[in-house]
């Protein structure tokens, strides 16, 4: 069966955001692939986007995935609909809501640090990139990010342009110098495969650094290493993640029928 | 009050302005009014601007300086105009996010000085070369990172942001301008309550009756409203909850096509009725009609307040 590489990228965070309870999910490709992961792996998955809409359901003669934040598909059948205060403020900055935030990201570092603002130097751009929305938010605050990102050497950098939204920062004790919270375990899924974060405590202890977990079928590891910009370690027992199933297949085009992000260029 | 009365009246050269958050809630009635009325020297905030609005008002030169969490009319490799504008020092932005710009303007509106929050830390932002960027206008004025009195931790001081004037579309609202509405809010509540003047077009006048017998809908009660504008399908192209979708290409605009789209819908429309029998005329009535909704739905369960028992009355 033939798939893209954005297709297995959304495939295999489904299957990861899978059993994580309330997730706060960003737009674009997270939210096509909650909404895999709820339609087929796990309908007990609380979804919430950051205008104020929490426990959306997919209705079920319209399955899509919302197409903007403010998309109206997300009204029908929501249990709460309330505002940026209660999405953002008590669920992320409170702390009181979420097991998980799933977030898109333009630039990716060793340390997990992510860039939605800037490529180049932020007083002399190269190119505005993204926009920030929730994503700093997110990134200072939630307990634990799953990263959606396109592999390659332009945005997995060393040392992203710009951090707007961050990681472990330096390193170990970086979260917590600049007096963040611990988050973890951390994942960045991307379309060559998944990387973990090394930190047993959520940036306090071990190398926090990002190496390779996972890789998709027919991905080596040279090629995940040459699209990384830096000296990437891998997992002493690299998994090979099963392909996409026809149904897996079926239901993600389903889910995003005017192709909105299947068919567009992440930023 | 009509749009044009209202704009003139309300919206001051050199106001912070709140123009809601996204496609929902946003008043393109007024908010092309007040392009047409030339109002100019205008801050544009809030977590996430509608882009197309910023586009028409970064590139019209009426909106000098935005700070935003979504400031979409400078991205792209070419962001044409707007970015010029921004290097010849004409337009000046400052970077916040959704969550940041809704603390500004709740601690606007709750009377608070300032309001901490752990969003900030950790990123690029708190340097002092970005604090004092080349574009941005507030300098330390952005953010400070101060001491929590309590646990002696690093939090984020952000200022209290109160705007001048809040244009906003909802969907009904009574002769009091007691303003009700429903979906998600966003930044509205806090952007409406921090405003000096408020002005909100509603598809809707609806008896007072009406507002009455559901209060929590009130987003804002009358006293805090300084005109409500009749405008059904003032919110389109944008979309609003329960009345229409919102047409996704016509918000896209390319920079160039800028200047074109300003003469067309804008400029070239006397007012927002105008605008819609012009967007009829050219795209013809069953295509716009696709953009109502086919589902329509009422609450299963009705309100009820009820508040007479035997005790207590």
């Amino acid at each position: 069966m033939s798939y893209t590489p954005q297709e297995m990228m959304l495939v295999a965070a489904a299957r990861e955001i899978a059993g994580h309870g309330v997730v706060f999910m960003g737009m674009s490709h997270p939210i096509l692939a909650g909404s895999l992961a709820k339609r087929l792996h796990d309908p007990d998955i609380v979804f919430c986007t950051e205008g104020g809409v929490i426990d959306w359901e997919i209705p079920e003669d319209n399955p899509r995935a919302p197409i903007q934040v403010t998309d109206p598909v997300m009204y029908r059948g929501a249990a709460f609909c309330g505002d940026m205060t209660e999405s953002l403020g008590a669920g992320l900055m409170g702390r009181s809501l979420y097991d998980l935030a799933c977030l898109p990201v333009g630039q990716i570092d060793r340390f997990g640090n992510g860039n939605t603002v800037v490529v180049g130097d932020y007083n002399s751009p190269l190119q505005r990139i993204g926009g920030i929305g929730g994503n700093m938010d997110a990134a200072c605050c939630a307990p634990a990010v799953f990263w959606l990102v396109p592999h390659e050497k332009r945005r997995f950098l060393s040392r992203v342009d710009f951090i707007t939204s961050p990681g472990y920062i330096d390193g170990p004790g970086g979260r917590e110098r600049a007096g963040l919270g611990p988050q973890g375990p951390n994942l960045i899924i991307t379309t060559l495969g998944i990387l973990r974060l090394d930190t047993p405590d959520g940036g306090k202890t071990g190398s926090c650094e990002a190496y390779l977990d996972a890789v998709y079928p027919g991905v080596t590891v040279e090629e995940a290493r040459s699209q990384t910009g830096w000296d990437l370690r891998v997992s002493g027992d690299l998994r090979v993640l099963e392909p996409p199933t026809q149904e897996e297949l079926a239901m993600l085009h389903r889910l995003d029928p005017l192709g909105a992000y299947l068919r567009a260029e992440p930023a | 009050m009509s749009a044009k009365e209202a704009v003139a009246e309300f919206v001051h050269d050199g106001d912070i302005i709140y123009l809601g958050f996204g496609a929902s809630f946003c008043s393109f009635a007024l908010a092309y009014e007040l392009i047409r009325q030339g109002k100019k020297d205008l801050d544009l905030v809030g977590g996430t601007p509608q882009p197309q609005l910023q586009q028409l008002l970064f590139a019209s030169g009426l909106a000098t300086r935005t700070r935003s969490g979504a400031i979409t009319g400078i991205r792209g490799p070419k962001p044409g105009r707007i970015w010029d504008l921004a290097e010849q020092g004409a337009f000046q932005f400052e970077d916040y996010s959704n969550l940041t710009c809704t603390l500004m303007l709740m601690a606007g509106a709750l009377g608070m000085p300032f309001i901490p929050t752990q969003s900030f830390l950790g990123t690029d932002f708190l340097k002092q070369e970005n604090l004092h960027h080349k574009h941005g206008f507030l300098g330390d004025g952005k953010l400070r990172v101060v001491e929590d009195p309590y646990s002696g931790k690093p939090v984020v001081a952000l200022p209290a942001l109160k705007p001048g004037v809040a244009l906003w579309h909802t969907q009904r609202a009574d002769e009091y301008g007691n303003v009700q509405s429903w979906g998600m809010y966003a930044d509205a509540r806090w952007g409406l309550w921090a405003a000096e003047r408020v002005v909100v077009s509603v598809e809707e006048i609806v008896p007072t009756e009406v507002v009455r017998s559901d209060p929590n809908r009130t987003i804002i009660p009358g006293p805090r409203v300084s005109a409500v504008v009749h405008q059904p399908f003032g919110g389109f192209p944008g979309e609003m909850p329960g009345y229409y979708m919102q047409d996704g290409a016509m918000l896209r605009l390319s920079p160039d096509a800028v200047p074109q789209y300003l003469a067309e819908w804008v400029y070239g429309c006397a007012d927002h009725d105008e605008f819609l029998q012009r967007y009829v005329e050219k795209y013809g009535f069953l295509w716009f009609r696709g953009f109502l909704p086919k589902h329509k739905q009422q609450p299963i369960g009705s309100v009820d307040y009820g508040y007479r028992g035997v005790h207590g009355s």
